[in-house]
């Protein structure tokens, strides 16, 4: 047996410069095919996978104590809250079409009620002043006034097989549904005040819902029901392939 | 652990492809309303075909389904060098400072001689030591970004939320930035150490330090080998 130098450069038979070229070659070509794309299509179920249990992670973590704190020194985001909704044009509640706007909260109740605005401003009333966390990655500091939900809850007298909560809105079917537990976190609150002032139609005028605990899409504006579940009934966003919980 | 490097390899690659089609939804870090002092390329979107996972919510699925391979596989690689004492070899130590210098001026051709080192030069330590760092702080500033709420005293600790994603993305910079100079180094200096991250398998004689290579210099061997081969036995 002699040592010849090729028995360092070889493994298992190729040589090394070999390896490298084609080693390099199927690696670069992997890249390219992967730069920008969605992945492989039999990634789809791992992902899916990942996402159950990432929901079931998040929900153990979840604690009603945690708060929303926004930073000292922090700027209200004012006219540079981004307006949002489905519907090609801002949608408005047309009262010579539906009658006056209520909003109704039914489900897996003992008291189910309709409230109008006038109603809803006459429950207990808080403003908070928390973040707005996008999916996309921006935040805004908004104060946001209305009904704590905690308040609507023990008004409906919530049935306790509910676990899941529907928000409904009349900007073209758009809705999204929730754990319960996020719902009944202090800081969500049935908002039809912002920083002061009525809200807009731009941003979900007469009633929204609105909690720092979840992403800006999971928070419907422009509601017209919220209905108690004891399934999770997706969302607009979230049956196009977001995250459901989308929680923060 | 040879295996934790190149689930790492691509872990990180996905990772940073997905963060980077995540950051193009709001390619940006200012609040809204306010301006941000520390980016230079504010809403300048990074170009496409250095991301991955095609849209935000695929890239958001990929990022959170891979995050917990690149925490696992982190955690092996950090139990497995702390077992076999490897980590040694990479915490740095009094002289590290000065060696590495010794070794920057090797490679800008100011010293002649490759400096002594032991299993890793000066530099490498340097780099190898810092990458779990970095590592580490991209895993907990994404924590803080990914539960700014129910982990708020976590996202206060690096400034709050805006703050948190501006270190995840500089803890991402630099995991790149000595990603592609190891890679380079890999290529112009060592090509003969991807035998050993693959197979385990190292020939000291081929070390930068017996060649006494620098980027792109002294890439062959000498041809006289060191030492002759032991004659074969005599068959008797």
């Amino acid at each position: 047996m002699s040592t010849d130098r090729r028995d360092f450069v070889s493994i298992n038979g190729i040589h090394r410069r070999d390896f490298l070229v084609r080693g390099s070659g199927l690696v670069s070509a992997a890249f390219l095919a992967a730069c920008n794309s969605r992945g492989p299509k039999a990634a789809d179920k791992l992902l899916k996978y990942a996402e159950r249990k990432n929901l079931v992670v998040e929900r153990k973590l979840f604690r009603h104590t945690a708060m929303d704190v926004v930073e000292a020194g922090a700027h209200e985001a004012g006219n540079k809250l981004p307006s949002y909704f489905i519907a090609p044009t801002v949608p408005v509640w047309d009262e010579s079409v539906g009658g006056k706007w209520a909003l109704e909260v039914s489900g897996l109740v003992g008291n189910p009620v309709r409230l109008t605005l006038e109603d809803l401003q006459k429950l207990p009333q808080v403003s908070n002043r928390v973040n707005h966390y996008c999916v996309e990655g921006w935040t805004a500091v908004e104060t946001w006034t209305g009904v704590p939900f905690t308040e609507l809850a023990r008004l409906v007298r919530v049935d306790p097989k509910a676990r899941y909560v529907d928000f409904q809105s009349f900007d073209d079917n758009y809705h999204e549904s929730w754990d319960i537990e996020s719902a009944m976190h202090k800081q969500t609150v049935v908002a039809y005040g912002l920083d002061g002032r009525p809200l807009e139609p731009a941003h979900g005028a007469p009633a929204r819902v609105y909690s720092p605990v979840k992403l800006g899409y999971k928070n419907t504006k422009y509601l017209t029901k919220i209905v108690f579940m004891p399934k999770m009934n997706g969302g607009y966003w979230s049956d196009q392939g977001y995250e459901w919980y989308g929680g923060t | 652990m040879r295996v934790t490097h190149w689930v790492n390899v691509v872990a990180i690659v996905i990772m940073v492809g997905s963060g980077l089609r995540i950051f193009n939804a709001y390619p940006a870090f200012a609040r809204k309303g306010e301006m941000f002092c520390c980016y230079p390329f504010e809403h300048k979107p990074i170009p496409a075909w250095l991301t991955f996972g095609g849209w935000l919510g695929g890239a958001r699925h990929w990022h959170f389904a891979m995050m917990w391979v690149l925490v696992v596989n982190g955690l092996i690689y950090l139990t497995f060098i702390y077992l076999h004492g490897e980590w040694r070899d990479l915490v740095p130590r009094k002289g590290d400072i000065r060696d590495s210098w010794q070794m920057v001026k090797f490679y800008a051709f100011k010293r002649k001689d490759h400096p002594r080192q032991g299993k890793h030069n000066a530099l490498q330590k340097t780099a190898y030591f810092l990458l779990p760092v970095f590592g580490a702080l991209a895993v907990v500033t994404g924590i803080a970004i990914w539960k700014p709420v129910q982990l708020s005293w976590l996202t206060a600790m690096f400034g709050g939320y805006v703050w948190a994603r501006y270190w995840h993305f500089i803890a991402m910079l630099a995991i790149v930035i000595l990603s592609v100079i190891h890679v380079f180094m890999v290529f112009a200096v060592d090509p003969y150490s991807l035998t050993s991250m693959i197979t385990g398998n190292y020939d000291p004689s081929l070390s930068p330090e017996a060649r006494n290579a620098r980027p792109f210099y002294h890439l062959f061997p000498k041809r006289a080998p060191a030492t002759p081969a032991a004659p074969p036995p005599e068959a008797t």
